[in-house]
């Protein structure tokens, strides 16, 4: 039950990520979102896994709030088909992870692939840097949580790569881009 | 275990760095080459390096976001847009290998490996849109030929432990379809397109076609068709192209020797590596498929057009310049002539 | 003899050509003396290999990578097709005067021609036959890129049919070597592949290609090293396809084909030649037309046709230097050099293709009927040989690539060797014979005076030593003086081809019509698809789970 309602939680996040404009929307969604799916990777990983998407996530937010389109703008003009994505992803999801494909981990596998499918849509469909490198961290701590799938002990290493790219992500600001 | 064949297109990237940094002109740029394709080359061992399939795919990922804040003409959203759909498609694509379901669900999974293969390298149907002024450790000829055979050999090799035998029967079919796809289109585009440096960057889609044909055909003499292909594209086409960025821009109706042998290069004619590992692909189709090696064969006649074209754009190699050209198409002779320390270095 | 000794005359020119370019980057230029010690080093040790042991003599290295050993071999064919490669590209190399580049590329050409008959098997075959025309055609386009040269695609098809072949009965036979091919392997369909390449390779086709148009350059010093070092490439894959058929093709039927190819090339040249407006024009049909006579007879499938192609081939093989070296004007060199190349007995190639037309005869059959249209093909080349001595004598070329007594004595060498066609069968055709037609080849007898076959003598020095003396007696009795050079009307006209032309250029300028470009333009395709486009990438993401779900 824990599981599933994190599972939501993560859902949720990512949704609030592809929705927000603003910087302070973005990190929201990204804080939503890290915080279900480390208690999605304490069950399928354990604490060491949990612990890292947490801080990598907790970096990645605080480094969003120092960048970007100044408040929330969260749900701006124009976003129903991102609102439509969101929605119709978690249907697809769902009825993948629950109905189509067998195992334990439900929640772990709606959770992976929501997250990796709404941030990959949401890089593919912005163009604001911010919005970018927040997508991207949420990408990369899905992808660690992804290697938990079909696994009886997986490893933290994945995770804490996750975390560190999540959190490096978070900071990079369109003044690191034209510096470089 | 380190893959035998990552390791040499590692050492095979380092190589053509080294090549980059000896030969281009400009003092300025040269740094610039060693920093950046320093950091390239890195990125590329630990993709080779990483023991896991995500760990491939977060080394993957934060590659693709360094490569895209270095700057560059295209927009960064457009920068990021092929590293990060790959890393995507490739997740989605390893996470339907690992669930428990019905068949359809393994064979989602090799529809994910092979599209994130195609994006992350930039092939067909995922071309990273391309800037013709755009400096190269900027465009997306640093995927084509730089850090997109590194990961190939490793995507291709990690899906072959992933995928059971039915999926992988598909994952080899589509890499294939995909391939025959880039050989023409490719082929075809690199001689009408209007821009030299479009016409350079479908070259390479074209010679990945035929590594991509190479990777799906699931014999030995497949994988060794892509890796000397690999092979002929990042010590063969990257520096010739690397030579034709920075040839003045002078109307060259007509073709010096050098320049004729340069196409011939290009167009993996005799005694050049392209036509070894041609040959190599003909050998693997025939033993699976022999209308598949009458198609290549027909395929493999689309280089010779674009070739011509790149090959005047050289323009007259000068000095040090020349040295590098004279230096790439003898270790191309080389390898088209005795390809076997290059397979037996994968492995192979 | 050591085994090491076969790579001798594919790696001297090679050698040669490294030197001149070493040289000539660094500011010298070693001049005519070092290409012609290249090339002539190379005849040189392919003899010297060849004649102490007369058999076939192989170097046998490791792997390379592809399937195939490093597997060289000098035995009958490659020795034969060897000098008729190396020595009209040595005569050139060593009178002709050359740029540096172009005596170094011509040396590769040369030395990647002779690793393509020396080399053992189809695959190693293929690739020094690709670099060959590769060669040449940097070679013909170092010189001149304005004039006429091989279509670079045609070739490349060529090579790359014939690699095709290698890689099938490697996989199929388990290897391509000539002598070890399983002839079970040797399909239909395969010997068609192979035919094609041969002919592709050395252009055996009935129209105008570039054996004939290379002799209209300005310039003949690249024309002539290209069509020695390609144009016997094509036969000496025809010629090793009866080893790999252990002396015989899958089916007559490729027998006949072949032949009436090889006669309809001889045939469209002499009508070609009989229509020339010069003397150069005329000239440029001189080696499609041998080559026509020498695939046909050899396609018969017999020792003697071999040995009669051989014979005309090794004679396409001297006018090559002959013609190159030829000036456009008229006098004496002109005319022995007509006489020759139409087969004036008692030459050579009188000598060759009274073997072939025998030959066809003996093959009986629809054979039979091959070896009569020969003679009226023959008979045409005559009256065009006849026309042709009239001619003006055409653009003409640089007084330093020419030397009018060269080519006389070439061309005189060829008429007055036809009393030794016996010799010449026995030295030079027999061996090859015995290599591609173990069972059969000893149905060829005779001696170094005379060519005994299956049915017939040719009693060669009886009949054409006397025919010499008249020949001479005749020239001697003759006035030349009166002959003078003026257009003539050909004996018939050729069809025209201005419907083919005038669909060619409608083809090129085709577009497509003006209510569709909306749909097929091309541009917006390709920007659609190089854009990167969310739309775009989904629906592929979709097609391809669709494809694979079905």
């Amino acid at each position: 039950m824990v599981d599933a309602v994190a599972a939501f939680v993560a859902w949720l996040g990512a949704s609030v990520v592809v929705l927000a404009d603003g910087r302070r929307g973005l990190a929201l969604g990204a804080a939503i979102s890290v915080a279900g799916m480390a208690v999605v990777a304490l069950d399928a990983a354990g604490p060491e896994a949990a612990a890292s998407v947490a801080l990598g996530g907790v970096v990645a937010a605080a480094g969003r709030l120092r960048s970007g389109r100044g408040g929330w703008h969260i749900m701006p003009a124009g976003s129903t088909p991102r609102l439509v994505l969101c929605i119709a992803a978690a249907l697809l999801a769902l009825w993948i992870a629950a109905a189509l494909t067998t195992g334990p981990a439900a929640p772990l596998r709606f959770t992976a692939m929501v997250v990796i499918g709404l941030s990959g849509a949401r890089v593919l469909g912005a163009d604001e840097p911010p919005i970018l490198f927040t997508a991207i961290g949420l990408l990369a701590l899905a992808i660690a949580l992804a290697a938990g799938i079909g696994q009886i002990a997986p490893t933290p290493w994945p995770f804490l790569a996750a975390a560190v790219i999540a959190g490096l992500a978070g900071w990079i600001s369109p003044r690191t881009v034209a510096a470089a | 275990m380190l893959q035998p064949e990552a390791v040499e297109l590692v050492i095979l990237a380092a190589a053509a760095l080294a090549f980059a940094v000896a030969f281009s002109p400009p003092a300025a740029s040269r740094r610039e080459l060693l920093g950046k394709g320093g950091v390239g080359v890195v990125g590329a061992a630990a993709i080779a390096a990483v023991p896991t399939f995500e760990g491939t795919l977060l080394a993957l990922l934060a590659l693709g976001v360094l490569h895209s804040i270095i700057g560059g003409k295209r927009p960064l959203a457009v920068r990021l847009r092929g590293p990060v759909v790959a890393v995507t498609l490739l997740g989605l694509g390893a996470f339907f290998a690992r669930v428990q379901g019905p068949e359809v669900m393994e064979r989602f999974a090799a529809v994910g490996l092979v599209a994130g293969l195609a994006a992350g390298v930039g092939v067909l149907p995922y071309l990273h849109p391309i800037d013709p002024d755009e400096p190269l450790v900027s465009s997306p000829v640093v995927w084509l030929a730089f850090a997109g055979p590194v990961l190939a050999a490793v995507i291709v090799q990690r899906a072959q432990s992933l995928l059971p035998v039915d999926a992988a029967g598909a994952f080899g079919a589509m890499l294939i379809g995909l391939g025959l796809i880039n050989v023409v289109w490719g082929g075809a585009a690199a001689w009408l397109t209007e821009s030299e440096a479009v016409a350079w960057r479908y070259s390479f889609v074209a010679d990945w076609g035929l590594v991509l044909c190479g990777l799906g055909l699931i014999v030995a003499d497949g994988q060794r068709a892509a890796i000397v292909m690999l092979f002929s594209i990042v010590l063969g086409r990257l520096p010739l192209y690397l030579v034709a960025l920075h040839a003045p821009h002078e109307k060259v109706v007509t073709g010096r020797p050098v320049n004729l042998v340069v196409a011939a290069a290009l167009a993996g004619s005799a005694p050049f590596a392209g036509f070894a590992a041609r040959l190599l692909l003909l050998r693997a189709a025939t033993q699976l498929f022999w209308p598949l090696a009458i198609v290549l064969a027909a395929g493999m006649l689309l280089w010779l057009p674009g070739s011509l074209r790149l090959g005047r754009s050289l323009g007259l190699p000068k000095g040090r310049q020349a040295v590098g050209v004279a230096l790439v198409l003898a270790v191309n002779v080389a390898a088209g002539l005795y390809p076997l320390p290059i397979l037996l270095a994968a492995h192979l | 003899m050591p085994s090491a000794a076969v790579v001798a005359p594919v790696v001297l020119p090679i050698l040669a050509a490294a030197l001149i370019a070493a040289f000539g980057i660094a500011g010298v230029s070693l001049g005519r003396t070092a290409a012609a010690a290249g090339a002539w080093s190379s005849a040189v040790a392919l003899v010297a290999v060849w004649l102490p042991v007369r058999s076939s003599l192989e170097l046998l290295l490791g792997q390379l990578g592809y399937g195939s050993a490093l597997d060289l071999r000098v035995d009958g064919v490659s020795f034969a097709f060897g000098l008729m490669i190396v020595l009209p590209a040595a005569v050139l190399l060593t009178l002709q005067p050359r740029t540096w580049p172009e005596a170094s590329i011509s040396l590769l050409g040369v030395g990647a021609a002779m690793a393509a008959v020396e080399a053992g098997g189809v695959v190693l075959t293929a690739i020094a036959g690709g670099t060959a025309a590769t060669v040449a055609v940097v070679l013909l386009e170092t010189e001149d890129p304005a004039a006429p040269r091989p279509s670079w695609a045609l070739l490349l098809a060529g090579w790359l049919a014939l690699s095709l072949v290698g890689v099938i009965l490697q996989v199929g036979g388990g290897t391509a070597v000539y002598s070890a091919v399983p002839v079970a392997t040797v399909t239909a369909a395969l010997f068609a592949l192979l035919a094609a390449s041969a002919l592709l390779a050395s252009c055996l086709l009935p129209w105008r290609m570039w054996p004939s148009k290379l002799w209209s350059r300005p310039s003949l010093r690249a024309a002539g090293i290209s069509i020695a070092t390609l144009y016997p490439l094509g036969f000496y894959l025809l010629v090793r396809a009866y080893e790999l058929g252990d002396g015989h093709y899958p089916s007559p039927f490729f027998n006949v084909l072949l032949a009436v190819i090889g006669l309809a090339t001889a045939f469209a040249a002499a009508g070609r030649a009989q229509a020339a407006a010069t003397r150069r024009e005329f000239f440029g049909e001189v080696i499609p037309g041998l080559g026509g006579f020498a695939l046909a007879a050899v396609a018969l499938g017999t020792p003697l046709g071999l040995v009669a192609g051989l014979v005309i081939l090794a004679t396409a093989s001297a006018f090559v230097a002959c013609l190159a070296l030829l000036p456009d004007r008229a006098g004496l060199a002109s005319m022995v050099t007509v006489a020759a190349a139409v087969g004036l007995p008692p030459s050579i190639a009188f000598g060759g293709r009274v073997l072939g037309i025998a030959a066809t005869f003996e093959a009986g059959e629809f054979l039979g009927l091959v070896g009569l249209a020969g003679a009226a093909a023959w008979a045409t080349w005559m009256v065009a040989g006849a026309r042709a001595i009239g001619l003006p004598g055409g653009r003409g070329h640089p007084a330093s690539e020419t030397f009018p007594r060269v080519a006389m004595f070439i061309a005189a060498g060829t008429l007055l060797a036809g009393p030794a066609i016996a010799a010449f069968q026995l030295g030079f055709a027999n061996p090859v014979a015995a290599e591609v037609m173990r069972s059969s080849a000893a149905s060829l007898g005779g001696g170094p005076t005379s060519v005994i076959t299956v049915s017939s003598v040719l009693p060669a020095v009886t009949l054409f030593a006397p025919l010499l003396v008249i020949a001479l007696v005749a020239y001697s009795l003759s006035t030349t003086s009166a002959i003078k050079t003026q257009a003539r009307l050909p004996l018939f006209k050729l069809p025209s081809f201005a419907a083919v032309d005038q669909a060619r250029a409608a083809l090129r300028s085709a577009t497509v019509p003006e209510q569709y470009r909306s749909i097929l333009n091309v541009r917006e395709l390709e920007a659609a698809a190089a854009g990167g486009g969310m739309v775009l990438w989904l629906v592929a993401l979709v097609a391809l789970a669709f494809a694979v779900t079905r």
